[in-house]
């Protein structure tokens, strides 16, 4: 059924459908909303779910580490200061191989405060062992979502399902909210491999010493390796089900373009838009939108980009000392070729700031016009004004 | 779509359960579940489990909160509106905002289980084929026949005067104890199988023949004498006991005018509010400073609000007729150093003394002992407990209430009662060397209170007597709250009428008061330790909590989170 829901509650409600059994939480803007009303739903009964109320975020993911371990189908949501708190667990809850499933809301880490919109947090969690899924719209949130779990549990690993602050996770837009019994049919019951069983009293995860850890990360290693092809699988069932494709790349016009933009996020629907006008202009561009993060999709990209003229990518994050982080891993995706496009890496929009379609115009103007990408990451609108206070 | 095969997992998992692995081992300092004395209770001289009562009460468990209450006095709605309440002074609640409000939930509940018909437990003790008779049916007496009824112990009251109840009858004035809740009380007395004769002064003789006819006698007749003034013209001031007897017993008439009130105890008070309800204008002069008055300082605030004039460091030195009434002449005080007893001492203060003209004049200084057997003589065959003096001999007399108790209130005289019951019982059961002992065994914590659960070995005679101090207390489970009061008629009504001047507490400001209390060193299932302790190891069982010493590390987290200092660490032995 099509209904008009923010992007927040297009996970939460994808969550209840998914028949999440155990759900924790600690209230952060701007994820506070979707464990407001997974919160609701178990005070209403509409959601057969037990609510853990803790006191902060690190507990939050030490209550769904337990709940997944005994079995059952476990969700959290968080954002920014909450996601970096989660920090030591997150690792945990990975290596635990724990289908945990966490809406996570992109926002800045301060400081100065900042609520709004930015991919730091999320990608400072990038080696923790997570799959990581950018979504571009609340329809994408909310099947991105059901797919998350589907994936979680095929490959034993916890899903990080992501959306922008505000521009997605508080926008309402019309959703397509499927039917339970088609998501039932979609998401049957977990069948864990292993779980807690008072039954069978056992202690899992004691110490390992140096003869079986790095078999242990290995494994974890073939995990991710087989992700990919699992998260294809789950969004091919998903599309029989529900007619929606979720690629974890999705390329636009990239075969003939001279210049392809790279995107995530909501960025992704405004450059929609650009490159239509350009097109119409007779420029030959093309889009490239990443879903999937972790693992990285380096042979999707090698297919989409390999044989592009040039690429921009666009990254609403930076790693201190290096740029862009999706610019820095696309070029080392991209650099096992003999001919390889040059990699325009942008830096736009950090903490909220907009992105207009003016700004991906220039960007895609600035990368036809270069003579070759600058050897760092280019910070694009700037105010030269503070940057010159700065200085001072 | 590439073809994908379920990945591997690989990581440690126990072969087994890790019960195997006893971590208690590591523990040095093991939590110990130990139910304390709470100060209050201490401080009881009817020896009450209070902190019990408001754990009962703050549940809406009120039938169990009173017969918490009865089983330690059997006349919670007297004592719930005339007690004195040390238990309140005791209270550690105090010291965050204010304490418990003790007394009036004791009324509340009192009154709850009236208007239900309760009857008091008996608790089914067997008939041990002895007889006491009581002299008296004062509170002590009452007391004292309740639980020796309760011990299977039959028991015959004689009193002098038409109705029981002592200084409950015919002292307490109606505004302040209403004469339908006193009755009801002691009916519920007497039907645990108490035999009652009114009319029967106790004499000597009576004694002599009692010898006979009961296993012992246990003398309880209070004061009866007035104290006297000793100055000129005494036979000219009117004894204010007598007066709030008569007034008991109808009489409504009262001098017109000015009325002196010597004394500044709760005598004085009562004689000068009855006074004033039956249309005089009474003064209470007092030989000493206003807060030297041994008087209640609510009732004190009462009488003043009501209309009642206080004249301190005034001395009356004679009195003398008057046309229409007397003349009363006063010597002006000064306060001097403390006399022997620790009280400032008042002497004169050098001015003249002055005459007043008064309608009339009454002394309100209170009782003593109007004959020489009704205490104990000094014989060295007399053991002399707390509240009550036991001679020994082949006839047994105890005595009890105001002449061998240390504060002559309501509560000592209902203590007083009940320890002369559990020693007479002691002394039948297993004879005299053993009564000092089994008193010593069954006091309240250090103070010295008995208590009937606790001679009858139950879960009270479990309790450390070491008394629960505030810094025990863990005060983060306790937000500042403020105290209920009872609401109370408006001093200008009150004047004019002896209804009660005192209302009860509303149900639900009785049942939030009751929540404020801590529950000093008493369990109410709150279970912190519980679902604190990290290990799993608390568990609950029927009297309390076990530790499960085999997997506790000793990290006393259940005994930071225990709010009301149950739990305690103890260091293990090597």
């Amino acid at each position: 059924m099509r209904q008009v829901l923010e992007g927040s509650h297009a996970i939460s409600e994808a969550a209840r459908l998914a028949r999440v059994q155990v759900v924790s939480g600690y209230p952060i803007t701007p994820q506070t909303h979707i464990i407001e009303a997974l919160s609701q739903h178990c005070a209403d009964g509409t959601l057969a779910a037990r609510f853990i109320p803790v006191e902060s975020e690190h507990s939050a993911m030490s209550a769904v580490i337990g709940a997944a371990a005994t079995g059952v189908r476990a969700f959290t949501a968080t954002s920014s200061h909450g996601l970096a708190l989660m920090h030591e667990m997150l690792h945990w809850a990975a290596a635990a191989r724990l289908p945990i499933v966490m809406g996570e809301v992109n926002r800045a880490l301060g400081p100065g405060w900042n609520i709004w919109m930015d991919q730091s947090d999320s990608l400072a969690q990038r080696d923790t062992g997570w799959i990581q899924l950018y979504c571009e719209d609340a329809q994408d949130a909310l099947d991105t979502t059901l797919i998350g779990f589907r994936l979680a549990e095929a490959v034993n690993l916890p899903v990080m399902v992501i959306i922008d602050a505000f521009y997605i996770s508080h926008t309402y837009e019309p959703v397509d909210v499927p039917e339970q019994a088609a998501v039932d049919r979609f998401l049957p019951p977990p069948n864990p491999r292993f779980r807690l069983d008072p039954a069978d009293p056992k202690s899992l995860y004691p110490m390992v010493g140096p003869p079986a850890f790095m078999e242990m990360r290995r494994s974890l290693q073939d995990a991710m390796e087989v992700a990919e092809a699992a998260l294809a699988q789950a969004a091919a069932a998903f599309k029989t089900e529900f007619g929606r494709s979720c690629p974890p790349i999705e390329a636009d016009g990239c075969e003939d373009a001279e210049i392809v933009l790279v995107t995530t996020g909501s960025i992704t629907s405004t450059a929609r838009l650009v490159v239509e006008d350009l097109r119409a202009r007779g420029e030959r561009v093309g889009l490239c939108k990443l879903k999937l993060f972790r693992p990285f999709p380096a042979e999707g990209i090698r297919r989409v980009l390999g044989r592009a003229p040039r690429v921009a990518v666009i990254d609403r994050n930076v790693s201190f000392g290096v740029g862009g982080i999706f610019a820095q891993e696309i070029r080392s995706a991209l650099c096992s070729l003999e001919r390889r496009p040059p990699v325009f890496s942008y830096i736009v929009g950090l903490g909220g700031r907009d992105v207009p379609p003016e700004t991906i115009a220039e960007i895609y103007r600035s990368t036809r016009e270069a003579a070759a990408p600058d050897p760092e990451s280019r910070w694009v609108g700037l105010n030269p004004e503070l940057m010159g206070a700065a200085a001072r | 779509m590439s073809a994908w095969s379920r990945p591997p997992l690989l990581f440690p998992v126990s072969h087994t359960t890790t019960e195997a692995n006893r971590t208690g081992a590591w523990r040095f300092a093991r939590p110990v579940f130990r139910p304390k004395t709470a100060p209050c209770a201490a401080a009881c001289p009817a020896g009450i489990d209070i902190a019990r009562v408001e754990m009962f009460a703050a549940r809406g468990r009120l039938h169990e909160a009173w017969q918490t209450i009865a089983r330690e006095n059997p006349l919670p709605a007297v004592c719930g509106r005339v007690c004195f309440h040390p238990c309140e002074a005791a209270c550690n609640r105090a010291q965050l905002d204010a304490p418990i409000a003790i007394n009036a939930l004791e009324r509340y509940l009192g009154d709850a289980a009236l208007a239900a018909g309760t009857p008091l437990a008996s608790f089914d003790a067997p008939d041990l084929g002895r007889k006491v008779a009581i002299a008296g049916a004062g509170p002590a007496g009452l007391a004292a026949a309740c639980f020796l009824a309760r011990l299977g112990v039959s028991v015959e009251i004689f009193e002098a005067a038409a109705e029981p109840g002592g200084v409950l009858r015919w002292g307490i004035p109606a505004y302040r104890l209403p004469k339908a809740v006193l009755a009801r009380e002691i009916e519920r007395i007497l039907a645990l199988g108490v035999g009652l004769h009114c009319n029967r002064a106790v004499d000597q003789a009576f004694l002599a023949e009692a010898a006979g006819r009961f296993d012992a006698v246990i003398i309880g007749v209070g004061f009866s004498a007035p104290v006297r003034l000793h100055i000129p013209g005494e036979d000219r001031v009117a004894d204010g006991l007598d007066f709030l007897r008569r007034v008991q017993t109808g009489q409504t008439e009262a001098p017109r005018g000015e009325v002196a009130v010597i004394g500044g105890g709760n005598t004085a008070i009562d004689v000068a509010r009855t006074l004033l309800r039956l249309g005089a204008r009474p003064v209470i002069v007092y030989r000493r400073r206003r807060r030297d008055m041994p008087a209640f300082i609510h009732e004190i605030a009462a009488a003043e609000a009501e209309g009642v004039r206080i004249e301190t460091l005034l001395a009356p030195v004679g009195v003398a007729a008057d046309a229409g009434g007397v003349r009363l002449t006063l010597q002006p005080m000064r306060p001097d150093q403390p006399g022997g007893d620790g009280r400032v001492r008042a002497v004169p203060a050098g001015q003249a003394p002055t005459v007043r003209h008064f309608a009339a004049v009454f002394s309100g200084i209170g009782a003593e002992v109007g004959a020489f057997w009704h205490r104990p003589a000094d014989e060295a065959e007399t053991l002399r407990l707390s509240h009550c003096a036991l001679r020994l001999g082949q006839h047994p007399i105890a005595y009890v209430g105001d002449p061998v108790t240390p504060a002559n209130s309501v509560a000592d005289a209902i203590g007083s009662g009940k320890q002369a019951a559990l020693a007479l019982h002691t002394l039948f059961t297993e004879g005299p060397r053993a009564v000092a002992r089994a008193l010593q065994d069954c006091r309240v914590g250090p103070g010295p209170a008995v208590s009937l659960e606790i001679y009858q070995g139950a879960e009270r005679a479990g309790r450390a007597s070491r008394t629960v101090a505030f810094a025990d207390i863990n005060t983060d489970y306790f937000p500042v709250a403020a105290r209920r009061h009872p609401s109370a008629l408006p001093p200008g009504r009150a004047a004019a009428t002896f209804d009660e001047t005192l209302e009860a507490l509303a149900p639900g400001e009785a049942l939030a008061e009751a929540g404020r209390c801590f529950n000093c060193g008493v369990c109410n299932d709150c279970d912190n330790c519980r679902i604190f302790c990290p290990d799993q190891t608390v568990q609950a069982v029927r009297d309390g909590r076990r530790i499960d010493l085999d997997y506790c590390k000793g990290c006393g987290v259940c005994t930071v989170e225990c709010p009301r200092a149950v739990l305690e660490m103890e260091e293990e032995s090597a």
